[in-house]
């Protein structure tokens, strides 16, 4: 165990300290320079520091553009957090008022006959209210905020809660390890013996008693059996003094506690079951809120679309990969794109909606101003109609996309997708095609239309989500549009034009729905499916329906990367984003070594192919070299192999010397040696560099003459 | 159109294995032994490594100047809370240094050499919690919140204690103070999952944020889900950069010197060197007796536990254990039966290569 320093203050190469740092576990580079510590406090955000736009700096720009990213993240993220909470609060209600009804059922012991064991009186005093939480969701990591905002949530009616996760059942540290870091939610930080004595005379003192102890085990599946066990026959017999009530995260089926846990274990719970939403719900519910009700202006292009979702659907499958993906999205939009600023001047403006307070008008004007100078060359380009032109196509976009959403929602159409077409520029340039001809020129020829000219249209684009969904409203039952028309009222509030059309088209259907009784609206739609004449009159509302609806993906569903000034709010670079979020180190690491010329640019080698010239490096020599081989390299026949390629290069440099035989061969016998000593030595280090990457394991004490390969083809 | 490319490379993969698994087959009759090479000198060979002259040097420093320009762009990654991960062949160790140096200057930067296999995550933890302890006094420039008298030096804090301490529970001011490099994060030393776990929990504390490198192609396989998407968050980036690893690969054999002594010596003096005193300590006293008792079979066990406790190495068994242990997974002291039954300890070096250490050592 090295000391190691924390005085090592040098960043320099060449101080003889260096050498000593290499061999040291750590050291500090440098310690945070004086600037810092006097501007210590951050600047304020966005909304009130700017204070100097027009010193150009690049820090400060970037500045800026941090503050901005900070400001869009933090509300993607609140509201991605909301929207998991709400989710969530049905479900946590229901155990918080259960978590009560059980402790009322165990009604602990007053403190007065607090001995050193406690007496079972009863031997159903000893059971263990337990509530199995189904996650149904194998990927526990979607889950782990769940469990904290349930903690969070007991915690706030006046439960004492301990948060435990699976690792603190382990076999290593067996019960001790779990009673350890329970304790440590209750009692001192200090205290390490795990007795449940000391617990039970915590929870007798003033302000502790009287409510209940809820244990959380997020993922019981996962935890030593044996471990968990014993934790429950110790907490079952100490019930009648702590009343602890356990709740668990199963991922799988009920089954679970009976399969890890014996049945004297098992005897002692008395289960109760709960169920969280599904993965594919919850997935639903962020995209809305975060991406298409944009909460944060930030947008991303059909292409970063289209990689997300495959993402989430081909790579990992989890909720948390998906919003990790998008804040990588997020920070390297505002890495990248010089004016995205702009956005949280956006968010600014939208905030202070109603209150119009000075200040923030000034800062979007100096905002402006700033953003002005930076492209110096089109300084007549209005951005701030812009981007406001901006926003309010985006949110006409987004009320359409819900529109089609809620026409979807009864045959289960993933938001993911239709998200993802919606988005598509292809989808809009083929409308705008379409446009030419009859149909789509306005509203009110377009409900008036032939639906015969609708189908025609649609056929263009058969096969595509939009267009199923549009001609689904057609199929609709009455009571099911007339629940659709509804929700599309909500939704489209703020856009006028579709508003009015919706409440047209509602006093229509109420007007058909009353020509039959309002109870016998079942009864009625069977009965149309048979008579001729019903259809024909609730086809045509249908029709008027699936024709707005039409009408409002074309006029008004303007993909963003349509629009001008989306570079400001818009991320599309999906290389980037693919790069930093799946490194593919594997394949990576090898493409270096076969094809490294291509990352040098170097002249020399470029020529090769397959055939490993001299001037390569050496390990790419041997890594060329090894492709021949087959899972065992044997060492003699690599070295002759390399030896050979690398003599090509010696020769072509000493052939040009001109001498006296004799002395000729003593030198040629002397560099031969020497160049022999450096070939192995070249050899040596290419083999340690290999192993180091992990594409050659070292020789066995059996083959002590090979080297086994790792990785075959990239 | 994507399926086909996936069910391509698969099929290229596997066909790749069982073809080389055939080779494997027909290279099993390439009987030619290593010692068929006319080895040299083991001076010679390391004096040569430590010489080979690199190639396309101006290629690589133009490769390295290109990475620079991305330097703000890492910055600003960690400013949002991202950390960042290096992997790429060739050694990024003076590349992520000077990145520290250049543009991470507002933030105290402290480095972890994950290359070194005698890593002690402890002793690391312990030196960041004393960074970040200074970096959060000057910051707030208030005495009141130093070291309470209550609590405990960070030396003698428990792990769980340290993390909690790094995590910021006293101050939960989420401000990026101090940038941890790890230099090979992938390194033996550090490769076992508990150690992982810890790193990734360093990582996850709000006061400070990461930047690794990884060199082993298998390296991702040490993180879960869990870790990689709420804890590392890493952020990837292809850098190689096509450096030798000079430094990473003082700590393997070289291969045409396998089993020589005196290179076996040389690494001694490396692991010995990034041992405690006391540890060096114990190994000298080894040495000295193996050195005085040349015809004996080894060091009886109990006789050099007496020896330092005498002076004041060790405290007790399991001490000297601890420090055993070390050396046995060096190879630097090995174990063999006495005649009279009982175990002892002896250092495989031959005697002349043992005292050329021990004046290393005292040096």
């Amino acid at each position: 165990m090295a000391p190691s320093s924390s005085s090592a203050s040098s960043g320099d190469s060449s101080t003889p300290d260096t050498t000593q740092n290499h061999l040291q576990h750590s050291f500090v580079l440098h310690k945070a320079s004086e600037k810092l510590n006097s501007s210590g406090k951050a600047r304020r955000r966005i909304d009130l520091s700017l204070t100097k736009p027009d010193g150009k700096k690049e820090s400060d720009e970037s500045c800026l553009r941090k503050e901005a990213f900070q400001l869009v993240w933090s509300r993607i993220e609140s509201t991605i957090k909301d929207v998991l909470r709400n989710m969530n609060a049905h479900v946590f209600n229901h155990i918080r008022s259960w978590v009560w009804d059980s402790f009322n059922a165990i009604k602990p012991f007053p403190t007065s006959c607090l001995g050193p064991f406690p007496f079972v009186s009863q031997a159903t005093c000893t059971q263990l209210f337990t509530g199995l939480l189904l996650t149904n969701n194998m990927e526990f990591v979607d889950d782990i905020l769940t469990f904290q905002e349930l903690g969070l949530s007991l915690k706030s009616h006046g439960c004492h809660v301990a948060n435990l996760s699976s690792s603190d059942f382990s076999s290593k540290n067996g019960i001790s390890g779990c009673l350890t870091s329970l304790f440590r939610h209750f009692l001192m930080p200090t205290f390490d013996a795990a007795d449940m004595s000391i617990f039970a005379s915590w929870y007798s003192q003033q302000g502790n008693y009287g409510y209940p102890v809820v244990v959380i085990i997020d993922n019981m599946e996962q935890c030593c059996g044996a471990v968990l066990s014993d934790f429950i026959l110790m907490l079952s017999e100490w019930v009648v003094k702590i009343p602890v009530i356990l709740i668990m995260g199963v991922a799988t089926t009920l089954d679970a506690p009976r399969n890890i846990l014996p049945s004297n274990a098992l005897q002692k719970l008395c289960p109760c079951k709960f169920t969280l939403g599904s993965p594919a719900e919850r997935m639903d519910a962020v995209v809305e809120a975060a991406l298409v009700r944009q909460c944060s202006g930030f947008a991303v292009g059909h292409k970063v679309a289209v990689f997300l979702r495959n993402y989430f659907l081909n790579q990992d499958g989890t909720l948390t990969s998906f919003v990790r993906a998008l804040k990588i999205a997020c920070v390297q939009h505002f890495s990248t794109e010089p004016l995205s600023f702009l956005l949280g001047w956006l968010l600014v403006k939208e905030d202070s909606k109603g209150v119009q307070s000075e200040e923030v008008v000034k800062l979007a004007s100096e905002l402006l101003s700033f953003a002005r100078n930076q492209m110096a060359e089109q300084s007549d380009v209005k951005i701030a109609p812009g981007l406001t032109e901006l926003t309010r196509l985006q949110k006409l976009w987004s009320t359409v996309v819900l529109c089609l959403y809620e026409a979807g929602k009864c045959n289960k159409t993933q938001l993911l997708d239709l998200y993802c077409e919606a988005l598509d520029p292809d989808t809009s340039n083929s409308l705008a095609s379409d446009s030419r001809t009859a149909i789509g020129k306005g509203f009110v020829q377009s409900l008036s239309s032939d639906h015969c000219m609708l189908e025609q249209n649609l056929s263009y684009r058969k096969g595509r989500l939009i267009c199923q969904l549009v001609c689904r409203v057609r199929d609709l039952p009455a009571s099911l549009l007339c629940q659709l028309l509804n929700s599309w009222e909500n939704l489209t509030v703020d856009v006028l034009e579709i508003h009015d059309k919706v409440k047209e088209l509602q006093s229509i259907l109420k007007f058909e729905e009353g020509s039959c009784k309002p109870d016998l609206i079942e009864i009625s739609r069977r009965r149309t499916s048979r008579s001729p004449l019903k259809i024909g009159e609730s086809q045509s509302v249908n029709e008027k329906a699936a024709i707005l609806m039409d009408c409002m993906v074309r006029d008004f569903m303007k993909p963003i990367e349509c629009t001008p000034f989306h570079e400001i709010v818009c991320f599309r670079n999906v290389e980037n984003l693919q790069s930093a979020l799946i490194g593919d180190s594997r394949k990576m690491i090898q493409v270096d070594l076969l094809e490294f010329h291509k990352t040098l640019q170097c002249s020399c080698c470029r020529r090769s192919g397959n055939i490993p010239l001299p001037s390569m490096p050496d390990t790419s020599i041997m890594y060329t070299l090894a492709q021949e081989h087959g899972d065992l390299i044997n060492l003699h026949d690599w070295f002759q192999s390399f030896k050979t390629i690398v003599i090509q290069y010696n020769r072509k440099g000493t052939c040009k010397l001109k001498k006296s035989p004799l002395k000729k061969r003593k030198e040629r016998n002397e560099s031969e040696n020497k160049s022999e000593a450096f070939i192995q030595a070249r050899f040596c280090r290419a083999i340690t560099e290999l192993q180091i990457t992990g594409l050659v394991r070292m020789p066995s004490k059996k083959r002590r003459d090979c080297v086994q390969r790792v990785a075959f083809g990239l | 159109m994507e399926l086909n490319d996936a069910e391509d490379e698969e099929f290229g993969f596997s066909r790749n294995y069982f073809l080389a698994k055939e080779l494997g087959g027909s290279a099993v009759k390439s009987t030619r032994k290593l010692s068929d090479i006319n080895i040299v000198d083991e001076q010679e060979l390391r004096a040569a490594v430590s010489n080979i002259e690199p190639k396309h040097e101006k290629e690589i420093i133009d490769l390295i100047n290109r990475y620079k320009s991305l330097y703000p762009r890492w910055a600003f990654d960690l400013r949002c809370g991202l950390g960042l991960l290096m992997y790429g062949f060739g050694s990024k160790k003076t590349l992520l240094e000077d990145f520290a140096s250049t543009s991470l200057t507002e933030y105290s930067v402290f480095v972890i050499n994950g290359y070194l296999p005698t890593i002690n995550i402890k002793q690391v933890l312990i030196s960041l919690a004393e960074v970040l302890w200074d970096q959060l006094k000057t910051k707030q420039r208030t005495p009141s919140k130093s070291l309470a008298k209550g609590q405990q030096p960070f030396s003698s804090r428990s792990m769980d204690d340290l993390l909690a301490f790094l995590d910021g529970s006293e101050d939960r001011t989420n401000e990026f103070l101090v940038c941890v490099i790890i230099h090979n994060i992938d390194g033996p030393g550090l490769r076992d999952s508990e150690t992982q776990q810890y790193l990734s929990r360093v990582a996850s504390c709000s006061n400070i944020r990461m930047v690794a490198s990884i060199d082993h192609v298998n390296a991702p396989l040490l993180w879960d889900k869990k870790m990689v998407h709420t804890q590392f968050n890493w952020c990837w980036y292809h850098v190689p950069t096509f450096a030798p690893y000079k430094i990473e690969g003082t700590f393997f054999p070289l291969i045409l010197a396998h089993g020589n002594t005196t290179q076996t010596a040389k690494n001694a003096v490396i692991v010995l060197q990034s041992l405690t005193p006391n540890a060096q300590g114990v190994f000298k006293i080894l040495a000295e007796y193996q050195l005085s008792h040349s015809e004996e079979e080894g060091m009886p066990i109990d006789n050099l536990f007496t020896t330092c406790r005498e002076r004041f190495l060790v405290g007790s068994r399991p001490m000297l254990n601890s420090h055993l242990t070390e050396f046995k997974d060096h190879e630097l002291v090995k174990t063999r039966r006495h005649s009279d039954g009982q175990d002892c300890l002896y250092i495989p070096i031959t005697s002349e290569a043992l005292e050329k250490l021990l004046v290393e050592m005292t040096q």
